[in-house]
């Protein structure tokens, strides 16, 4: 944790806050010692005046006390929150840079909540730290030295109290603190069952599981109110009993100070001021043990995010950068090896095949065989482990990863819009692009129809993450999106799924027959044998083995793999 | 406070307490708080035990400090005794304080704490148990309401919506309950018992102190809602920001792909400084209420200091009393702070309850006899009659539907992605009803059987592979509750489950998780249809596999529904071919409506829309 806030936060802003609360602390502690000075020298002496001044001393004490606190919270307030901007921040812009390696090795969902979730609890905790953490240690050490000073042989109540305290809080913790994690559990469990209720309504209503479903959600309610009840049952031992700890303490002061001063060793207004540094000092001690319990989550937090800067991506671009020139569209894979990071297996083995300007090559294959990191290849989002990935004959590591981009344009498998409008959406790759440039993408990817439909046209407004559209539409728009960015190379990563056969083949057709996409290469990873079956080559791919290269007609003909994909999609006796 | 504003923050969405601080109006307060209370109605005579503790508990917690302070008057009387002793010149070691007094106050001291803590402990000791009987009441009546309520509820309310009632606002109502609702009686005893307290020790001193309460007020009205403020525009930057990260994290792909990595990086941190901004003021306002009240607090404790002192002088007010009455005066504006909270809690616990109410309110699935007579040996397995169907308040779907299912047909359903396939799965199970006609399940429409007695002829297998988590064999078990362990078994291997099955660690208890991480996609479809086999139904619903599974895994879904369609009517949302051609009859929708409906070769004679669909699939000049 200090790690993180290293750098991220001023040091003159943590003295500041430091110095401040020292002031706030010292002056509400003096306070008590005035009282005292009331009672020793105003009221035991009938002074009046004295009393009056020792009045107003209180009041400027307060004043200082208050101002000192403003200064406390507000230096607290922005370093904490400044913090937290600072962290997002570099967060951010490092996963934004990362590579696919990275995304995968910690997973898109767990980095979310660790640029969301765990920065606010961090920022949380360093505001926490500045007002409260550093609050108890200064309050028990000055209460502590003027309890001390008001009389020595007082605080041997302390060495009984403070130890009776601790015991107590620790045993509470020890109990309490395994079943508020389980708490946690059954909540969790509660949740799941009640939503797993919901997502299953339609399965659950006709399997007529309704009771099951009852007594399952009982059992987790149940479940967790016993726990509930446990938990909240110690914990209402642990008021009542610290109320009795202070009360105790206070009595004791009471009868021992009674005796000293019996015994003239010292003055009852300081009895006074004693109870009251007394009570602070319980009070910060309480505190402190509290500060035990934030740290730890606080700590985690810490780790996951340090976890995440710590991470550096392999993929780096050359020292000194080719160029592209002017040459022709071409896509090429050399001998090309890859293995993802500190797998035992190759993922690709021996990829090879070229494609020139004009021509469509299909991936097609199982789950896993690799036709998506195939493509992933492109426009470099991993390295090749032996081999070479070359676009338009330069070899994609010779050359910026913004300059491959440029040549790439690739849909992925999940639909990703933006917030914003249809248009910026469409722009995304092309600033520049012109209307009459969207609308023509547009009705290649078959999606004219529907945005001309909507009430603002390209000026309609798209939600995160494209909540608004269907599946289909979003996969629509995604292509349209890559197809107004003028590349040398279209990838499709399985990017026809949610269409419907009609849909599928009318895309296609306009996609092929495009005067400006002829000039590129196509590369279509489907699922259906009808989605790859028009393109020029065919490569069927076989846990991460090349296994066919060619024609439809000729695969048919004489591939194994790629007639028994075919006979998995259509029963013999139904092909025409 | 400070504490409690960095736990409202922390609070992640939904409404009430996690808006960080941002208080939710209800709208009818006094009827939901009835309502509300009338849950605890049966646990009435420990409500009123745990009120008598906890005002008992507070009587004998304030009275201490008067009784302590007395303790204090006899030292001091002792030590100003003494001093006038010494003064008139006579020697003593001692002063002369009376002990035994001091320890008789003592011992009474004693038990009166003892009896608070005690009383203190009991009543929270039993709150919790009525909160917390009475949350899991309320928690299960919602539960048992989702199961009463038409599918209809479901599909006009986003789950998101349901689950938050569900859980924010049931933890706001739980934990209002347990904490503050005696909260609220001990902060009123609390500041009724200390005003009582500092009126019998001196009204003058108890004047002097009353005047820091509109200072108190000031402070609570003002600055309060003013950090509120702030707190809600920091709740709606941290949304909009995580909104952002989310959708770029998920689509960082396209990003890279685009060359996009700047743009994103410069609205992020657009979007970042405002979240500063809006925080700090936010963290710096409630921050700042805290020390405000002590200030506030602090001059009434000044002011009875040097008063009281002068009093005390005078001789118009012990020092003990003075003591006691410092002592009050620092209890005196907590209760005013807390009070001024709960109101806001006790708003926002209400605004909840109405939203889970607004739940427990909605009505019940309906049953009306159908009023349509029984036809006596219906060769058909199922008939529609004159279907008349639209959603509530949209189009109508189907107008004068007819189709007759003999035992054994296949029936298959076809059309564009979005053409309303769930339509006919919504009235044959009748999820919906429909608005017109009639459905009849072997002569007998629909409607005169229970849901249940309908249901046990269906079963269905959707693309959606819901399964709950739990061991893979309760799971299958969910189709039959009464089925014996051989017809599970033999459902499993059927389905090719058991082969897969038996290489996981667990095999059969295995139980699944919710990301459904530890088994496939292809093999959940499997484990639905597995489910299917166990339900053993006359009639069938299918819904044909098309997303992504390997090839031999599809191989072994189709063979398992194939087998599953054997001997059984049934109704398919055809994406094959195959199908679609073995049907005994095809329904063609679009638009959420039937267009067509006929065997295969009379629609591709009719030369409509199916045909056009049909043809399409072989679009250029290759053929399959």
């Amino acid at each position: 944790m200090i790690r993180l806030a290293k750098k991220r936060m001023s040091t003159w802003a943590v003295f500041g806050a430091v110095l401040f609360m020292v002031i706030q602390v010292v002056s509400n502690l003096y306070l008590p010692n005035l009282t005292s000075d009331i009672v020793n020298d105003g009221i035991a002496k009938g002074d009046i005046n004295y009393i009056w001044q020792a009045g107003f001393k209180m009041l400027g004490f307060s004043l200082i006390s208050i101002l000192a606190a403003v200064c406390n919270v507000y230096l607290a307030a922005r370093t904490s929150q400044g913090l937290g901007q600072k962290l997002r921040s570099d967060i951010y812009r490092k996963i934004i840079n990362f590579s696919h390696d990275e995304m995968d090795q910690v997973g898109t969902s767990s980095l979310i909540t660790r640029t969301t979730n765990d920065v606010v609890q961090i920022q949380n905790v360093a505001m926490m730290f500045l007002r409260m953490m550093i609050m108890a240690p200064i309050m028990l050490v000055g209460a502590s030295f003027l309890a001390y000073q008001k009389d020595a042989q007082l605080t041997a109540i302390f060495l009984i109290v403070l130890p009776i305290m601790a015991i107590f809080i620790g045993g509470v913790m020890y109990f309490a603190v395994p079943l508020f994690k389980a708490m946690q559990k059954k909540t969790d469990r509660i949740n799941l069952v009640f939503r797993e209720g919901l997502t299953g309504v339609r399965v659950i209503r006709a399997f007529r599981r309704d009771k099951f479903e009852q007594e399952r959600f009982d059992d987790a309610n149940l479940d967790y109110t016993q726990n509930a009840k446990k938990v909240y049952s110690i914990m209402s031992v642990m008021f009542p009993a610290m109320t009795l700890i202070m009360s105790g303490t206070n009595i004791a002061i009471t009868w021992m100070g009674g005796h000293l001063i019996a015994n003239q060793a010292m003055q009852v207004g300081n009895l006074l001021a004693f109870m009251t540094y007394a009570m602070q000092i319980l009070m910060s001690f309480m505190m402190l043990s509290m500060v035990f319990v934030f740290i730890p989550r606080a700590q985690a937090s810490a780790v996951r995010i340090n976890e995440v800067l710590d991470l550096n991506t392999p993929i780096k671009a050359p020292a000194n950068p080719t160029k592209f020139g002017n040459q022709p569209a071409s896509l090429a894979f050399n001998q090309v090896n890859f293995r993802y990071q500190n797998a035992e297996h190759l993922a690709l083995k021996n990829i090879d095949f070229q494609m020139t300007a004009g021509q469509t090559v299909a991936i097609i294959g199982g789950t896993g065989s690799g036709k998506t990191t195939l493509v992933n290849l492109i426009p470099r989002f991993y390295d090749v482990e032996t081999g070479e990935v070359s676009v338009k004959g330069v070899n994609v590591k010779d050359v910026t990863l913004h300059d491959i981009h440029q040549q790439v344009s690739f849909v992925p498998q999940k639909a990703n819009l933006f917030t914003g409008t249809i248009r910026e959406n469409m722009q995304y790759g092309n600033a520049k692009a012109t209307d009459d440039e969207i609308w023509h993408a547009l009705e290649i990817a078959q999606s004219k129809d529907f945005v001309s439909e909507l009430e603002g046209g390209l000026d309609s407004h798209v939600e995160q993450g494209g909540g608004n559209f269907s599946g289909g539409q979003r996969q629509r728009l995604a292509i349209a999106r890559a197809l107004v960015k003028k590349a040398a190379v279209y990838v499709f990563d399985d990017s026809f799924s949610a269409l419907d056969f009609k849909t599928d083949a009318l895309l296609r057709k306009a996609l092929t027959e495009d005067a400006e996409i002829q000039k590129s290469v196509v590369v279509i990873v489907g699922q259906r044998v009808s989605t790859v079956a028009d393109a020029d080559t065919i490569l069927v791919l076989d846990e991460g083995q090349l296994v066919g290269k060619g024609s439809h007609a000729e695969l048919k003909a004489n591939n194994t793999t790629y007639q028994e994909i075919i006979n998995s999609q259509i029963r013999e006796g139904d092909e025409d | 406070m400070a504490e409690k504003t960095t736990n409202q923050s922390q609070g992640s969405h939904g409404p009430g307490r996690g808006m960080g601080g941002v208080v939710e109006k209800p709208k009818n307060f006094w009827g939901t708080t009835k309502r509300l209370l009338t849950y605890m109605s049966s646990r009435l005579i420990g409500l009123v035990i745990v009120l008598a503790l906890a005002i008992i508990s507070v009587i004998f917690q304030i009275r201490t400090p008067k009784v302590l302070g007395k303790a204090t008057t006899e030292i001091f009387k002792g030590v100003m005794k003494g001093n006038a002793m010494q003064k008139a010149g006579i020697p003593m070691d001692n002063l002369p304080i009376d002990f035994d007094k001091i320890q008789q106050i003592i011992i009474t001291v004693i038990l009166m704490y003892l009896a608070s803590a005690i009383f203190s402990f009991l009543q929270q000791f039993i709150m919790t148990r009525i909160s917390q009987q009475t949350v899991y009441e309320l928690r299960k009546e919602l539960k048992d309401k989702m199961q009463r309520v038409p599918i209809n509820y479901y599909d006009t309310h986003s789950n998101g919506d349901i689950m938050s009632r569900a859980i924010n606002d049931m933890d706001n109502i739980a934990s209002t309950l347990q904490q503050s609702l005696t909260q609220m009686v001990t902060s009123a005893v609390t500041f009724i018992g200390v005003m009582w307290m500092m009126l019998s020790i001196s009204w003058q001193l108890t004047l002097i102190a009353l005047v820091t309460i509109p200072l108190s007020l000031v402070v609570v009205g003002i600055v309060a809602p003013k950090s509120q403020k702030f707190f809600a525009a920091q709740q709606k930057s941290l949304g909009l920001l995580n909104n952002q990260i989310e959708e770029n994290f998920s689509g960082q792909v396209v990003l890279k792909a685009f060359n996009r990595e700047q743009v994103t990086i410069d609205t992020f941190e657009e979007q970042n400084a405002l979240l500063y901004k809006a925080a700090w003021k936010a963290q710096f306002i409630s921050g700042v209420i805290m020390p405000l009240m002590t200030f506030v607090n602090n001059i009434g404790y000044v002011f009875v200091a040097i008063i009281g002192g002068i009093r005390v002088s005078h001789g118009q007010v012990t020092l003990g009393d003075m003591q006691a009455f410092m002592q009050y005066t620092q209890q005196f504006s907590q209760p005013i702070t807390q009070l001024a909270n709960l109101a806001n809690t006790i708003q926002s616990t209400i605004a909840s309850a109405e939203r889970v109410f607004a739940v427990l309110d909605e009505d019940d699935m309906s049953d009306e006899p159908s009023g349509i007579p029984a036809v006596v040996d219906d060769q058909n397995q199922l008939e529609l009659e004159h279907v008349e169907f639209g959603y509530q308040g949209k189009d109508t779907l189907m107008k004068d539907y007819n189709l007759k299912v003999k035992p054994g047909e296949m029936i298959a359903i076809v059309g564009p992605t979005g053409a309303g396939k769930t339509t006919i799965i919504n009235l044959l199970e009748r999820f919906y009803d429909v608005s017109g006609g009639s459905i009849k399940l072997q002569g007998v429409d629909t409607r005169d059987m229970t849901r249940e007695q309908l249901r046990s002829h269906f079963a269905m297998v959707l693309q959606d592979t819901w399964l709950f988590t739990g061991t893979i064999w309760d799971n299958l078990k969910y189709g039959n509750e009464e089925a014996s362990d051989d017809v599970i078994l033999q459902a499993a291997k059927a389905a090719h489950v058991d082969s897969f099955v038996r290489q996981l660690p667990d095999g059969y208890d295995t139980v699944l998780n919710e990301e459904a991480s530890n088994i496939s996609q292809g093999q959940r479809q499997l484990l639905t249809i597995a489910r299917a086999f166990v339900a053993d139904p006359d009639i069938l619903i299918l819904d044909e596999a098309t997303s992504s599974v390997d090839t031999r895994t599809e191989i072994h879904i189709q063979h398992a529904m194939e087998r599953l369609l054997q001997n059984r009517t049934s109704f398919v949302v055809a994406h094959r071919l195959s199908t679609i051609r073995d049907a005994d009859n095809i329904i063609v929708m679009n638009h959420g409506s039937i267009i067509e409906t006929g065997t295969h070769d009379s629609l591709m004679a009719q030369n409509g829309f199916y045909a056009d669909l049909y043809n399409s699939q072989f679009s250029g000049n290759v053929e399959i």
